[in-house]
């Protein structure tokens, strides 16, 4: 028998690692680009870049909970913010031009839902739904980005207690959709449609609901990020970010889950966003090419599926061990039983 | 006699065709409210599949099935379910990453009192009350109700997925549990406490269908054996009147089919 401490370890790296990784990466930036990296002007800089990319990660993390992994996230984002554009180009008044573009953005979530629950795959939906959104945005566009309407900032680069208006937006997001994930009736069972939806269909609620409800509201929430990207960057621009959806996919599997769906922590991937936001600043202090980052984003991305993996095949091997014992113990008992009763006969 | 009336489930002549193989053959079976039946047979004899019609899974392509003497046609396991008909699958069906409270009381989530509940707020502290007490009552033995269930051994798991259909079927007045292979996995204690509990669900007037290979579970449980063999049933007995190798014998064919199956 092994000592059973290098379980409580290893679900200890699962559950806190990515704590964990931030604080330590955290202290060697301090140090490596002392004396830029650790002050509260940097903080609110590395929170401005990595505010658009944790919504867009809350939105991947979304599809993940649900069980499906939405490719369709640019795609929805640039849509969202060239109908925002479109609409304020237009004289349409702002709040109803954000309105369209949420709303717009929602459709594609149906869009996406509709197909998926018809048996196609999620991922190739999803893809060729990328595909048709940043289209459809060009064709709203008529190619290049718009730009020139009413200024957002606001809602981007304005600093509200000495931080960016973009970061208020993510954390409202996160504390909202946290509450709603653990406290709420309907996201629990959000959750448990992502970890078995069979086992929801038989408790006689309605699973398929809840499956489009995981791709509206990746959806919607992508559409917010265009929105602000729109407001950040006082452009429409219809070309998707796939960046954006690594960056997201990344923050996901750094908060320690399997892409497989029904479990995860929503603050876990905002930390796991910020570890991204961090490794570029430093990269952009010590003056070191931002590709770096781009081919570490992708190696965090692989690493910390696979140690997801092992760690995750500890686990059952270690639930199978249990099982045996448990099998053992049963057959000990079931011929102390047996003795018992012939002793008595 | 009992008219057909007094059955809790009443299978007449189904026959079931998957292509051109006849999974089952002209089968008759009855089921009274408060009886258990063991549904045994060989591997292939065709008693999962009639655990699935009657569970709605599958259509039958010929005969009747009854419940409470009115003649039902299941389109889905939601029909069979709306009928009263609740069956524990081998897949159990549990969500892993959550806890056995979570997995219990799935579908009946109790919320907080006042504006919170009407937003949806759970009251996890009264859920786990609830499920402390139901699994109590039905003496499942279960180490933590907080722990993820794919954290837990396999009869406790077990356990759980038993609990959430003994409890969903003790609502109703005139339930049909349908079990397959509950012991399959278990320890011998699990599977002491897994045979009480469908003493238990019996003496409650429940109508009990199990399907097993585990004989002195099947006669420490079960009022009456029906045998299928190879998509026939070949036996129905009386518990008290028959004996292991009598079963046995119908079980792998080496005895003939009783008269007026």
């Amino acid at each position: 028998m092994r000592k059973p401490d290098s379980l409580t370890l290893l679900l200890f790296v699962r559950n806190w690692g990515i704590i964990i990784l931030f604080a330590l990466l955290w202290a060697t930036f301090s140090l490596w680009g002392f004396p830029i990296f650790g002050t509260f002007t940097n903080f609110s800089v590395i929170l401005q870049g990595a505010a658009i990319s944790t919504i867009f990660a809350a939105a991947i993390a979304m599809g993940v909970f649900s069980g499906a992994l939405d490719l369709s996230v640019p795609g929805a984002a640039a849509l969202s913010a060239v109908v925002l554009t479109k609409c304020l180009l237009s004289g349409v008044p702002m709040w109803l031009s954000i309105v369209a573009a949420v709303i717009a953005s929602i459709l594609v979530g149906l869009f996406n839902a509709f197909f998926t629950l018809r048996g196609i795959n999620p991922l190739a939906v999803t893809i060729g739904t990328l595909s048709v959104t940043s289209g459809a945005a060009a064709l709203i566009t008529t190619g290049p980005p718009l730009y020139g309407f009413e200024p957002m900032d606001w809602l981007a680069t304005n600093l509200y207690f000495g931080l960016p208006a973009m970061f208020y937006v993510a954390a409202a997001i996160y504390i909202v959709a946290t509450i709603f994930l653990t406290q709420t009736r309907g996201g629990g069972r959000f959750m448990a449609s992502g970890g078995n939806s069979e086992a929801l269909r038989r408790s006689g609620v309605n699973a398929n609901l809840y499956k489009v409800l995981g791709f509206v509201l990746s959806s919607a929430l992508a559409g917010v990020a265009g929105i602000v990207t729109a407001a950040y960057t006082t452009q429409g621009n219809p070309a998707a970010d796939t960046g954006a959806l690594f960056t997201g996919l990344t923050a996901v599997a750094l908060s320690g889950i399997s892409l497989a769906g029904g479990r995860g922590s929503l603050p876990k991937v905002m930390v796991g966003a910020l570890v991204i936001a961090e490794i570029n600043s430093i990269l952009n202090i010590k003056n070191i090419q931002p590709f770096w980052g781009v081919v570490i984003t992708g190696l965090l991305l692989i690493g910390a599926l696979y140690l997801e993996l092992t760690i995750q095949k500890q686990v059952s091997k270690r639930v199978v061990e249990s099982k045996n014992k448990e099998r053992q113990e049963s057959a000990i008992a079931a011929d102390a039983a047996a003795n018992a009763k012939n002793q008595e006969a | 006699m009992a008219s057909n009336s007094d059955y809790a489930l009443s299978l007449e002549g189904i026959d079931l065709y998957y292509g051109y193989v006849r999974a089952l053959n002209n089968i008759n079976l009855n089921v009274r409210a408060g009886e258990c039946v063991a549904l045994l047979g060989d591997n292939g004899a065709g008693k999962s599949t009639l655990l699935k019609v009657i569970s709605g899974a599958h259509r039958p392509s010929q005969g009747v099935l009854k419940v409470h003497g009115k003649a039902l046609e299941f389109n889905s396991p939601k029909d069979a379910a709306n009928a009263g008909i609740e069956m524990v699958y081998q897949d159990l069906a549990l969500v892993d990453a959550q806890d056995t409270a979570t997995n219990l009381l799935l579908g009946r989530e109790i919320l907080r009192p006042g504006l919170l509940g009407l937003l949806g707020f759970l009251d996890r502290k009264a859920m786990k009350e609830e499920a402390k007490r139901e699994v109590a009552q039905l003496g499942v033995k279960i180490d933590t109700l907080t722990r993820p269930v794919e954290m837990l051994s396999g009869g406790q798991r077990q356990g759980v997925a038993l609990a959430r259909s003994a409890v969903r079927i003790a609502k109703r007045a005139e339930g049909i549990l349908l079990l397959d292979e509950p012991t399959a996995a278990l320890g011998y204690e699990q599977k002491v406490m897994v045979e009480q509990l469908i003493k238990r669900m019996a003496a409650n007037n429940i109508a009990v269908v199990l399907v097993t290979h585990d004989l002195p579970l099947a006669f420490s449980t079960a009022d009456r054996m029906v045998v299928l063999n190879r998509s026939k049933k070949v036996a129905d007995v009386e518990t008290k009147n028959t004996n292991n190798d009598e079963i046995v014998g119908w079980i792998t064919g080496a005895r003939p089919a009783m008269d007026n199956m």
